[in-house]
């Protein structure tokens, strides 16, 4: 194994009442496998839950996955409670069901990239790699 | 600043200062430095508890309740948990937040997951540096997760003020409990899943196995997802860790020592390896054309006299 930078951290959350999760797995196991490290958190975690672990973990990203239709609500909550807690460097991304009329509010409210569904893990990846914070 | 910032602002600098930890160098070391002043000056001493065992043990649930049993008798609690880092990408899954509830304003606690980044143990190479950061920002106990597999019980005995392993309920015979191995490092055997059929019968094996040896550990059957024991086997950590004495901090930084000159020897081999001089002084060796005498000096700096 040739000698490697510091892996990008990132944080996969399934923020609210969704009890779906295959999706965030697949991503948690792809980017692992892309040289990512990655906190997978569990399902139905509170905005306060996962900015707090964010903070402890020190990640680069978060990654919310969400299909339960509530993105309006608590994607821009997670963005607002990051900068709360001094950690505006931590950009914070979207995966799941998320209709193409709702993203320019998000990327209004500070969401750095979403992803539905048919993206590949690689392009993932390569958006991470492009727009996380430099260590 | 917001209230929040404020908040989060203590966490917030331990988790920064263990990512510093985790690149090794200058600023790594002055990190370190700052910590045992800090622990130093303010008489900190914080417990470090092992926990170790097979792969489904249980772990993570037992870290999980543990420190919550802790945290309400008023105790300041932090988690490491180390799971492997792929040979393959170097990404990890660190998946043991999953089984932790996030207390988000209880600065009480602290759980950090750490990947094993190229270590050859499944220790991470930075667990007693994060141990020695964790004690200075005021916490009493440190429950750190090993792997569960592999070589991780002779690390983790250096560095652990009590070690605990953890046992499922089928988990072999009187036999397998005198083996050399992870139960020799075992200051605490903890029968996990006493709920389950078979657990009684396992504690009872294991009494009879480590009882034959001298120094035999303590052993306690309990139930982390029923709660079951675990102010008992608190209680017996404590005294483990009371009869040990104040040594902790020390044996915290020989552990992050011989980390850190395994970190430097592993570096070398994966070197030698890569670049190919590994292989080639091998095939000079074995065709005559290079002695073996000098070989690890070549490779590694080892020194001469060191060199068999």
């Amino acid at each position: 194994m040739a000698e490697r930078a510091t892996p990008i951290r990132v944080l996969i959350a399934k923020p609210g009442l969704d009890g779906h999760d295959r999706g965030a797995k697949v991503l948690a196991r792809g980017l692992r496998d892309e040289g990512f490290e990655v906190i997978y958190t569990g399902l139905r975690r509170t905005v306060d839950a996962i900015v707090s672990a964010a903070v402890e973990e020190d990640v680069d990203v978060v990654g919310c996955s969400i299909l339960s239709g509530a993105h309006a609500t608590l994607l821009p909550k997670v963005v607002v409670g990051l900068r709360d807690a001094g950690a505006s460097d931590v950009i914070v991304v979207a995966g799941g069901i998320i209709p193409e009329a709702d993203r320019p509010a998000l990327e209004e409210a500070g969401i750095s990239g979403i992803f539905g569904p048919g993206t590949t893990i690689p392009e993932v990846a390569s958006f991470l790699r492009a727009h996380a914070r430099r260590r | 600043m917001p209230a929040d910032v404020k908040h989060f602002a203590a966490r917030r600098e331990l988790a920064q200062a263990i990512s510093t930890v985790e690149r090794p160098g200058a600023a790594a070391n002055q990190r370190i430095q700052v910590a045992l002043a800090t622990s130093a000056a303010e008489s900190r001493h914080a417990l470090v508890v092992g926990i170790t065992g097979a792969p489904g043990a249980g772990k993570s649930s037992l870290a999980a309740v543990l420190a919550d049993v802790a945290r309400s008798a008023g105790r300041r609690v932090a988690i490491l948990a180390i799971d492997p880092s792929s040979h393959e990408s170097g990404g990890a899954l660190l998946g043991d937040r999953v089984r932790i509830d996030e207390h988000p304003d209880d600065e009480g606690r602290f759980t950090r997951s750490i990947a094993t980044r190229g270590s050859g143990h499944s220790l991470a190479y930075v667990t007693a540096a994060a141990t020695i950061l964790v004690e200075a920002a005021g916490f009493d106990l440190i429950l750190v997760e090993t792997v569960g597999a592999g070589q991780a019980e002779i690390g983790i005995a250096r560095l652990a003020d009590v070690v605990l392993v953890v046992e499922g309920p089928e988990s072999g015979d009187e036999v397998q409990a005198m083996k050399a191995g992870i139960l020799e490092v075992a200051d605490i055997v903890v029968v996990n899943k006493s709920d389950r059929p078979g657990a009684q019968a396992t504690f009872d094996r294991l009494r009879t196995g480590l009882a034959l040896g001298a120094g035999a550990p303590e052993l306690l059957l309990v139930s982390a997802s029923a709660s079951a024991g675990i102010t008992e086997l608190l209680t017996t950590i404590d005294e483990v860790g009371s009869r040990r004495g104040i040594r902790g901090r020390i044996r915290r930084v020989e552990a992050h020592l011989i980390a850190a000159a395994e970190a430097h020897m592993d570096a070398q081999v994966r070197e030698a390896t890569a670049s190919g001089a590994l292989t080639t002084r091998a095939e000079q060796i074995v065709a005559g054309s290079a002695p073996l005498a000098g070989a690890l000096s070549d490779l590694f700096g080892f020194s001469e006299d060191s060199d068999a």
